[in-house]
């Protein structure tokens, strides 16, 4: 077991991940950083550079999955220390891992929690809470969070047995619920909206599904492959034109 | 069968494919063709545990994908096809698998390797493997995500993308 | 000179929240519905950042960091955006909207430059890759890993870079353009201010390519519009 201050160091090491993000090989030098603690309480001269060499090798992941595939690492490591064959290779586990957990995470985090709680959030900045960026920041990591800690512990005590315990939350398929959300709640955001507008430009209020078509135009732009920035310029160009 | 993508990618399933690519091409099936993963218990959980619900997973040896795609099984779905190297998209090509447009996503790392964007590395035999290809009549494209321009895989340089 | 010390210390919000981006947490402090806010509330304006947070957030919301693929730089846009409107005198409720509206217009093209920034950062960091490579061949490993923080000064650079390539156009085209601009962008700003967040939705719903969730937008929309204004 490593002692608690190791454990702690890397704990704080953690949110440092992507801080030497490079194309070459991404994430592996910030792992590299994490793992040192533990590295050299495990290995000793040549050992040690031998197994920072083989975590500068390339890794890339979601940086909030990294806690429970470090968590497990260490626990590969430790146990490769202790016999001279572990349950599998570290650098196996890793490679074998990075991807499926990075798409979990992105599905998850990003495309699931990340517009859920935005579009949470402005719909409370459109009803005037001005502690909307608050409540933002606190929805998103709170699971953040528990994903680092939770998941660097588990995976250190559990080993391989994290992965199980990883896909038992269904994260693609949660991902999905959330998205169904953050498009519930874009329609009531957008509904307040419009209604809004209307209302200060005493516009008759049976125009305002009107605003739907806009929406579904832009949408098809979208999808022929028009970037953002040029739909917001052309738009607002247009409305210049049209009210200015 | 249709494959509404064939994609050389060697993170296989990961964020870009599941998030960008599968919704842009309307794709239901996602198909590995890599004998490594294939014969890997683990690592085929591990890429099936990514993927939704909605969408089919099938991860098969390069012979086996082969023969699911001249089989009715695929028949009428959307397949987004994944592959992780030139190697590996000759060889399939070659067993049959006769996809128009081949995308190259990541290519990442490994010793004599040299990086023609921020993705893609190629090593001398990739170039060959894909310059068949390419005889072949496959139109083969650069784009990592479809926010990304798509660009000849000829005319590759290392500079900012997307 | 109190004008020259509120571009530093917007300066040091565009740094603290650009590395949060990629760096450093991602607590997502670097969304614009956060870092507007706080850039508002450094420089005495908190409800203009937030009007500025509210109408960038969903523009680049589908974008994704994943991979390699660097998304525009919204954070900084939020930033460079709500101070420059500070700056150019804009102010909380519907008298300071136009101006807001027109320094975001301007500062959304600008924040381009960030994706160049942001790729050179992350080049320069594949050189702190190769120092430690070459520490570790001289059996030097705890030096290895030093070199990781190093990357953070590039992150850090690349955000301040992406900060003054919207300040500093953006503050000398604006008092150009808006003698020109602001009557016009007055007079239309509230559709301006409704154009902003349905853009955002419409490339967010076109981007997903999905019936199901585009169905359960327009039930959303129908029922709580007339919910509200009655049928």
């Amino acid at each position: 077991m490593l002692p608690l201050g190791v454990r702690l160091r890397i704990l704080l090491r953690l949110p440092l991940l992507q801080a030497s993000w490079n194309y070459e090989r991404m994430q592996s030098l910030g792992v590299l950083y994490i793992l040192y603690p533990a590295l050299r309480f495990i290995y000793r001269d040549e050992d040690l550079v031998l197994a920072c060499r083989r975590h500068l090798e390339y890794f890339n992941t979601h940086p909030f999955m990294a806690g429970p595939i470090l968590g497990t690492t260490l626990a590969l490591e430790e146990e490769r220390s202790l016999h001279a064959e572990g349950s599998l290779d570290v650098s196996e586990f890793k490679g074998m891992i990075m991807a499926p957990f990075a798409a979990m995470g992105d599905a998850f985090f990003w495309g699931g929690l990340r517009p859920l709680f935005a579009a949470l959030a402005l719909l409370l900045a459109a009803a005037g809470f001005w502690w909307a960026p608050l409540a933002f920041l606190l929805f998103f990591n709170l699971p953040h969070g528990l994903a680092l800690i939770a998941g660097l512990r588990g995976g250190y005590r559990q080993g391989l047995g994290m992965i199980g315990r990883v896909q038992r939350y269904r994260l693609p398929d949660l991902a999905v619920r959330c998205k169904e959300g953050t498009a519930l709640l874009l329609g009531a955001l957008s509904a307040v909206l419009v209604a809004d507008t209307l209302r200060s430009a005493e516009v008759a209020s049976a125009w305002g599904p009107c605003a739907l078509l806009p929406v579904l135009l832009l949408g098809g732009l979208a999808r022929l492959g028009v970037s953002n920035l040029i739909l917001i310029l052309l738009m607002s160009a247009a409305l210049l034109v049209f009210f200015g | 069968m249709s494959i509404v993508l064939a994609r050389i990618d060697n993170r296989l399933i990961h964020g870009q494919v599941l998030e960008s690519w599968v919704p842009y091409v309307h794709a239901d099936s996602i198909l590995v063709a890599n004998d490594v993963v294939a014969g890997n218990p683990l690592r085929k959980i591990l890429m099936t545990a990514a993927v939704p619900k909605g969408v089919g997973v099938f991860v098969e040896t390069l012979a086996d994908a082969a023969k699911l795609l001249s089989g009715g099984i695929l028949i009428d779905r959307k397949v987004l096809l994944l592959l992780a190297t030139s190697e590996d998209a000759l060889t399939l090509y070659r067993l049959g698998v006769l996809y128009g447009k081949l995308n190259l996503g990541n290519l990442h790392g490994g010793e004599n390797r040299r990086r023609v964007s921020c993705t893609i590395a190629f090593a001398p035999e990739d170039l060959a493997n894909l310059g068949q290809l390419e005889a072949a009549g496959v139109r083969i494209v650069a784009q990592c995500i479809p926010a990304d321009r798509e660009r000849d895989w000829k005319k590759l340089s290392p500079s900012p993308e997307g | 000179m109190a004008w020259s010390l509120d571009y530093l210390y917007a300066g040091l919000v565009a740094l603290l929240v650009g590395l949060d981006r990629t760096a450093v947490l991602q607590l997502l402090i670097c969304r614009p519905i956060v870092a507007a806010p706080l850039t508002g509330w450094v420089l005495g304006d908190f409800q203009l950042g937030l009007q500025a947070g509210t109408l960038l957030e969903l523009l680049w919301l589908g974008r994704l960091p994943v991979g390699a693929a660097i998304p525009p730089d919204d954070t900084q846009i939020a930033v460079g955006g709500t101070t420059l409107a500070l700056m150019m005198g804009a102010s909380a409720g519907a008298d300071g909207l136009p101006m807001l509206l027109l320094c975001l217009l301007v500062a959304l093209p600008l924040g381009k430059c960030g994706q160049i920034f942001d790729h050179l950062a992350r080049q320069g960091n594949g050189l702190l890759l190769i120092r430690a490579e070459q520490e570790l061949a001289r059996r030097r490993p705890a030096a290895a890993t030093r070199w990781h923080l190093l990357g953070l000064g590039f992150f850090a650079l690349a955000s301040l870079g992406t900060y003054l390539g919207i300040i500093l156009p953006g503050s000398l085209l604006l008092p150009w353009l808006a003698p020109y601009l602001l009557a016009k962008v007055g007079d239309a700003a509230p559709w301006l201010a409704l154009a902003f967040p349905l853009v955002g939705i419409a490339v967010f719903l076109g981007a997903l390519r999905n019936r199901r969730i585009l169905f359960l937008f327009l039930m959303a929309f129908l029922l709580v519009y007339f919910l509200r204004e009655g049928f």
